[in-house]
């Protein structure tokens, strides 16, 4: 599905990202974590295409495709979907028309089919009740004034409609309650599929407790320095990422 | 009688003038004509402004006034364009004007609702009742310094009167549909309305404009509101004319005590458009809503000129104005409020922002408040900026083209003065025409 080789990545000439091995394949569930600064909200943002992140050298390729080549919106398109740390508030741009318009567009761009109008607003509602958001929000402006939490819940409304291949949550759970973090991870949970991936970038092992994931890496320096499963994301939250600044010290 | 006449592009309109009265042949004898006659004597002591002048320091005229204008030439409107300007679900009152001449055979004027009176100014001038009034507007329009108010009315024929009767609610809306051709020289024509809202009455008006592709014209707008107490007039304008036309829109609202005018311009067609508003208060508790929303490219060029009177305690004003420039495009908002020593108690607020999508494109933004009273609120902003890079990214990657989404956020920018208006169906009429203009 996505197969990342040696990327090395630069924001205003000063690199990042120091090469990057990982190879997800349909259905896995990965774990990005590692301390701040460390390169994973990085990881996330050249996956979704921002343009200040320049990169260097090595390779992305998602499902045959150089994903690099691709324009933010082609990404979409073929099913990358991002949710964003700090989804931005939009005036004006009213949340309902919005998802029609995405949906449509979306919808065009795989050959699929038109949907009625009727069908829209039914599939709209059955996600929004899904991920716990409130029909009164579709008639706002575009996470204009919304709470940190009703902003994730939006996103993941979004991925539920969006219907993604490749989803990632960058810190998506940073800030929440319990009960936003459980609407998070049963929305991701009931997402699960054979053909859908999910890569999960968070600074605290919490969130893993709902998801379980099917590989954990962390990333330290620009580099991914360790991998496991599961039991992994326990280590850490027991010991703190301390003991593995020590390991990658004492091997450099 | 011999008059130096100064300014090369007066003499030239002189000059149709003598042309246009030699038309007329028995009409000279009708009294709308004394005002013509008397307008076109003021004309020629008058000049057209320059960028020298304060009020017209970022709008040239030299276009507009180069031009070789003939007299309307008579065309025809199609039911489909016709359809296309009409408001979906509005049983609206239509007056439709092609190349500036009256359509009555497409115009929609029968039974009209109780206490609404729809004649030409011609009429009203020989009507006992409405005649004082009517005399006493033409007068004053044929004698302001403004020379395009006094063209308008040196050349003005078949204007239109419109009287609202005491607590008369006129629900329908009038829609004046104003349709213009391409035609082989380029055509001047003068629309000019009084209307006249008394005590308790309401009244909407919908002013569209619009025009075949290459259509080369002048329109030049004079309106003339007086709104008495407790009365409230809405008066969208809905432009979207062609490119290379030009249009002068000169507005004036009297109001009396506890009343409100709200006066929407969208802009989105034109070479030159030029919008002169102005708000007279003369009683207290009186709002004037001024908005505008224009969304130009190419070598566009929207000027809007207000001008609130704030002359008695308790009132309030609001202005909103936006507009979005690509290409070569220029706009200009020029906002006076004089806040007088009396006018204690007002509130005045003017917002004027702008979003400029290439490096081409400017935005000239001067709000100017002249305050006398002491105890006011009084606000103004202006602000220039450019489509939210985050927002486009956060957009597209949910799919949106990059044309999509820079749509998206202009409409976004827009909506907020489009949704001033009180009507859905006009409101949607407007979307429609700016989504149009972005498909250009």
């Amino acid at each position: 599905m996505l197969s990342i080789k040696n990327l090395k990545v630069a924001v205003e000439d000063q690199p990042i990202l120091k090469g990057i091995n990982l190879d997800i394949k349909p259905g896995e569930v990965h774990a990005i974590m590692g301390p701040n600064g460390s390169g994973k909200s990085t990881l996330a943002n050249v996956l979704a295409g921002r343009e200040e992140y320049e990169v260097t050298e090595g390779s992305i390729e998602y499902l045959g495709q150089d994903l690099l080549d691709l324009e933010v919106d082609e990404r979409a398109q073929a099913g990358v979907f991002m949710a964003f740390q700090y989804p931005v508030e939009i005036p004006g741009v009213n949340t309902a028309t919005f998802l029609k318009q995405v949906i449509g567009s979306i919808r065009e761009a795989r050959g699929e089919e038109e949907l009625s109008a009727p069908d829209m607003l039914k599939l709209i509602r059955e996600k929004a009740k899904m991920v716990g958001v409130d029909q009164s929000f579709l008639r706002r402006s575009l996470n204009e004034g919304f709470s940190g939490g009703e902003k994730k819940r939006n996103e993941m409304l979004q991925m539920a409609l969006l219907e993604p291949k490749l989803a990632i949550l960058d810190e998506t759970d940073s800030g929440l309650d319990i009960d936003a973090l459980r609407i998070v991870s049963d929305a991701v949970n009931q997402m699960r599929a054979k053909d859908r991936s999910f890569i999960i970038v968070t600074h605290y092992q919490r969130l893993l407790n709902y998801i379980t994931p099917d590989h954990v890496h962390v990333i330290y320096q620009g580099r991914i320095v360790k991998s496991g499963d599961k039991n992994l994301a326990l280590e850490l939250e027991d010991k703190g990422y301390d003991w593995i600044k020590e390991e990658v010290e004492t091997v450099a | 009688m011999i008059t130096e006449v100064q300014d090369k592009n007066i003499a030239r309109f002189g000059v149709l003038f003598s042309e246009f009265e030699e038309q007329l042949n028995g009409q000279k004898q009708v009294s709308a004509h004394n005002f013509r006659s008397k307008a076109a004597e003021r004309l020629a002591t008058l000049s057209f402004p320059t960028r020298r002048d304060e009020d017209y320091k970022y709008t040239s005229f030299a276009r507009l006034l180069n031009q070789d204008y003939t007299f309307p030439v008579e065309a025809e409107i199609s039911q489909e364009i016709l359809d296309s300007i009409r408001i979906p679900g509005e049983e609206a009152i239509e007056l439709v004007f092609v190349n500036g001449l009256f359509d009555e055979s497409q115009s929609k004027l029968d039974h009209l609702p109780k206490g609404l009176t729809i004649t030409t100014i011609e009429k009203a001038l020989e009507d006992e009742a409405t005649k004082g009034f009517a005399e006493k507007h033409l007068n004053e329009n044929a004698s302001t310094d403004n020379p395009f108010v006094v063209l308008n009315t040196t050349f003005a024929e078949g204007g239109v009167f419109i009287h609202v009767a005491k607590n008369a609610i006129i629900d329908r809306p009038i829609h004046f549909i104003q349709y213009n051709t391409a035609t082989e020289q380029p055509f001047m024509f003068h629309p000019q309305r009084i209307v006249e809202v008394e005590q308790g009455g309401q009244l909407k008006i919908i002013d569209s404009f619009s025009a075949a592709e290459g259509a080369v014209y002048f329109a030049n707008v004079v309106n003339v509101f007086h709104v008495h107490a407790n009365a409230h007039v809405f008066h969208y304008k809905l432009q979207d004319e062609s490119e290379t036309a030009f249009q002068v829109n000169n507005t004036t609202a009297f109001q009396e005590k506890d009343s409100t005018y709200t006066n929407l311009a969208l802009d989105l067609g034109g070479r030159i458009v030029r919008n002169n508003l102005n708000a007279i208060h003369q009683g207290e508790n009186i709002t004037s809503n001024l908005y505008g929303a224009f969304n130009i490219n190419g070598d566009q060029h929207v000027d809007h000129q207000t001008f609130i009177d704030h002359a008695i305690p308790n009132c309030q004003s609001n202005e909103l104005y936006k507009g979005v420039l690509d290409g070569k495009s220029n706009g200009v908002f020029n906002g006076k409020v004089m806040v007088r020593r009396d006018a204690q108690k007002t509130n005045a607020y003017q917002q004027n922002a702008a979003l400029v999508l290439s490096d081409k494109a400017t935005m000239d933004s001067k709000p100017q408040l002249e305050i006398y009273a002491d105890d006011v609120k009084c606000s103004h902003g202006a602000t220039i900026g450019q489509l939210d890079q985050a927002s486009m990214f956060y957009l597209k990657s949910r799919g949106m083209s990059e044309k999509m989404a820079r749509e998206a956020l202009q409409h976004a920018f827009l909506i907020e003065v489009l949704e001033q208006i009180n009507n859905e169906a006009i409101q949607q009429r407007a979307e429609a025409m700016l989504y149009h203009k972005f498909g250009k």
